[in-house]
């Protein structure tokens, strides 16, 4: 028994293979456990937020209504969420909407290199703000923690350049909640990173759908657009 | 007192620094850079700390503290479902003491209790089916946590409730074994370990066979190693030898208690109430295949689990918490960005500082390292 026991222990030792059936019934629970816990993180924040994401939007089409510019940044897996923000607004899928100007600050590896290898990763964003923002445009910043140094340091920078601020935060909001640099700050109350991220996709999605609406409100019926 | 003092003489271990540091100086890699030998047991953590064997060592070989703390490794989710057992009006959940004030994502076992749930601290299952035996009414659940040292004791409580016909007795089984977790380590992209000082209570389990893929497969040497001040440094020479004379091999240094084959006794009780789950989440770790334990189907009447369902969601730590870097030896306790600040003992963020044998509760308690930069970040916070 001992020598089985041993075996059964540690069956990757002896050359053994998980169970196919076992493994596939607890991959199956994994899946549906986890998928419920995404829906439900969804549902909450926006039956508390749905006003705050309407808020961020009024505020998003102003700055494309006074003619400004987005720019997005992020780290690790929220950089991928500032690329995908940028080119939602850069190139619509939906038939009659507007490209509008969006810069992604991850995208520019040399700038990032340079920066971060010369000054420190903290001032990443801050160098490209400096030289390409204006008053009036907007700085959209996504962290799941709310603590990123390199974006609290990019919003102060920005909100000193008469920029805009938009924060897409996690957990308790972090620092990023606390900023007096940021006029907007949308917080997943969520500790898993992952369905913090996955509700990130749906705000922004949504942030997107509602700047147009409004721009398209605000610019008024073909009758106006001649005038 | 016997097979204390003897391992605690303070000339013998000054005469054993001197042999290390007499051993390292013969060691080439060890004047590139520092030799980085992990201590896989939060107990051997705890009495490097306790005793200052760091301080006593030249700076050519450092500790790596590694995840052998089972509380240490508990996932966040674990815990609500802990909470959520001991919610239950029925319910009395019991749990060793250190288990008490392992943060959850809401609150601990100890406020739970604070705010009503019946929780009670044992010092062994046998008590919490002596609750179960006093409380018919009741439902007694053993909060069972730990790695293979204190599975046998689990297990063999789960066969004489079988035995006695206690019925209103159950586990909530969270043991975890640590052979698959040293071979997650070993495997790991970055890994810069040159060797380990191997788990004394687990092989007094196990035996000393289970480690030899830690030599015969990576080529990095383990030492066996009892928990005493001169266990550890005679643990660290042996090593260190392995590494001067180019072996990888399994030595035994604990074997007053580790004999080469374990315990058949625990063995056969580990694997007639066990079996392997599929994957284990481990805090800081994440998923490792067939790194935890769950109760057989024969004995199911006995796991709480199946008799009370949890909610058995996967709660990742708080971002500023460092715990999964600290165990992965990426970084030390104090270098985490909240260590002695918004982290301590009374306040825990992460549970590396919560139980006696977390490396970050070891460094905070026993420190030795110059804390006026991290008092300084606290008042800039």
């Amino acid at each position: 028994m001992t020598h089985t026991a041993l075996q059964s222990l540690y069956p990757f030792l002896h050359g053994a293979r998980q169970d196919a059936g076992a493994l596939d019934r607890a991959l199956l629970d994994a899946v549906r456990l986890k998928a419920e816990d995404s829906v439900a993180t969804k549902r909450i924040f926006f039956e508390r937020n749905a006003g705050k994401v309407v808020a961020m939007a009024h505020a998003l089409a102003a700055v494309y209504q006074r003619g400004g510019r987005l720019f997005t940044m992020g780290n690790g897996g929220s950089s991928c969420d500032a690329a995908h923000i940028a080119v939602e607004f850069l190139h619509p899928i939906t038939a009659g909407r507007a490209a509008l100007a969006a810069t992604n600050l991850v995208a520019d590896t040399a700038m990032l290199t340079a920066v971060g290898n010369d000054v420190g990763i903290d001032h990443i964003f801050v160098r490209p703000l400096i030289a390409q923002a204006r008053v009036g445009d907007g700085l959209i910043g996504v962290s799941t923690s709310g603590n990123s140094a390199n974006l609290i340091a990019a919003f102060a920078t920005a909100k000193r350049l008469g920029v805009a601020t938009f924060g897409l935060a996690g957990h308790d909001g972090g620092a990023m909640v606390k900023s007096a640099d940021l006029d907007h700050c949308l917080v997943v109350e969520s500790d898993s990173v992952h369905r913090v991220q996955e509700t990130h996709v749906a705000i922004y999605h949504i942030l997107w759908d509602l700047v147009h609406t409004l721009l398209a409100d605000a610019r008024g019926g073909l009758e106006a657009q001649r005038r | 007192m016997k097979y204390v003092d003897e391992f605690r003489d303070p000339a013998k271990a000054q005469a054993l620094a001197r042999e290390i540091r007499d051993l390292l100086a013969t060691i080439p890699r060890a004047r590139e850079r520092p030799l980085q030998i992990m201590e896989v047991c939060g107990g051997h953590t705890h009495s490097i700390f306790r005793y200052g064997i760091q301080q006593l060592l030249p700076d050519s070989v450092e500790f790596v503290h590694g995840p052998g703390c089972p509380v240490c490794v508990l996932p966040m989710g674990r815990v609500d479902d802990c909470i959520a057992l001991a919610e239950r009006p029925e319910v009395i959940f019991t749990t060793f003491g250190d288990a008490m004030r392992v943060p959850g994502s809401k609150k601990s076992l100890l406020q739970a209790k604070a705010a009503g749930a019946d929780v009670r601290m044992v010092y062994s299952p046998l008590d919490a089916l002596k609750l179960a035996r006093e409380n018919p009414r009741r439902e007694v659940v053993f909060f069972g946590l730990g790695f293979e040292t204190t599975m046998p004791s689990t297990a063999m409580t789960v066969l004489q409730a079988d035995a006695d016909g206690v019925a209103n007795f159950s586990l909530f089984c969270n043991h975890i074994t640590i052979i698959p977790t040293i071979k997650a380590i070993l495997d790991s992209p970055d890994l810069q370990l040159d060797g380990f000082l191997g788990p004394g209570h687990v092989g007094m389990v196990i035996g000393t066979r289970p480690f030899d893929f830690i030599a015969g497969h990576y080529g990095k040497p383990i030492t066996i190693a009892g928990f005493e001040p001169l266990d550890v440094l005679q643990s660290m020479w042996m090593v260190l030898k392995q590494i001067a004379e180019g072996r990888a091999e399994v030595e035994n240094q604990y074997t007053r208690i580790v004999p080469e084959d374990g315990n058949a006794a625990a063995l056969d009780a580990i694997g007639e109430v066990f079996e392997l789950r599929e994957f284990f989440e481990w805090r800081g770790l994440g998923s490792i295949d067939h790194s935890g334990v769950r109760v057989r189907d024969r004995y199911a009447r006995f796991d709480a689990e199946r008799r009370f369902g949890v909610p058995n969601l996967n709660i990742a730590d708080p971002k500023s918490c460092q715990c999964g870097e600290v165990l992965k030896g990426v970084i030390k306790p104090h270098q985490c960005k909240v260590f002695g600040s918004a982290c301590t003992p009374e306040t825990p963020l992460g549970s590396l500082m919560v139980s006696s044998e977390g490396a970050c509760a070891a460094y905070h308690q026993y420190g030795r390292i110059d804390t006026s930069a991290l008092r300084k970040r606290a008042v800039a916070a």
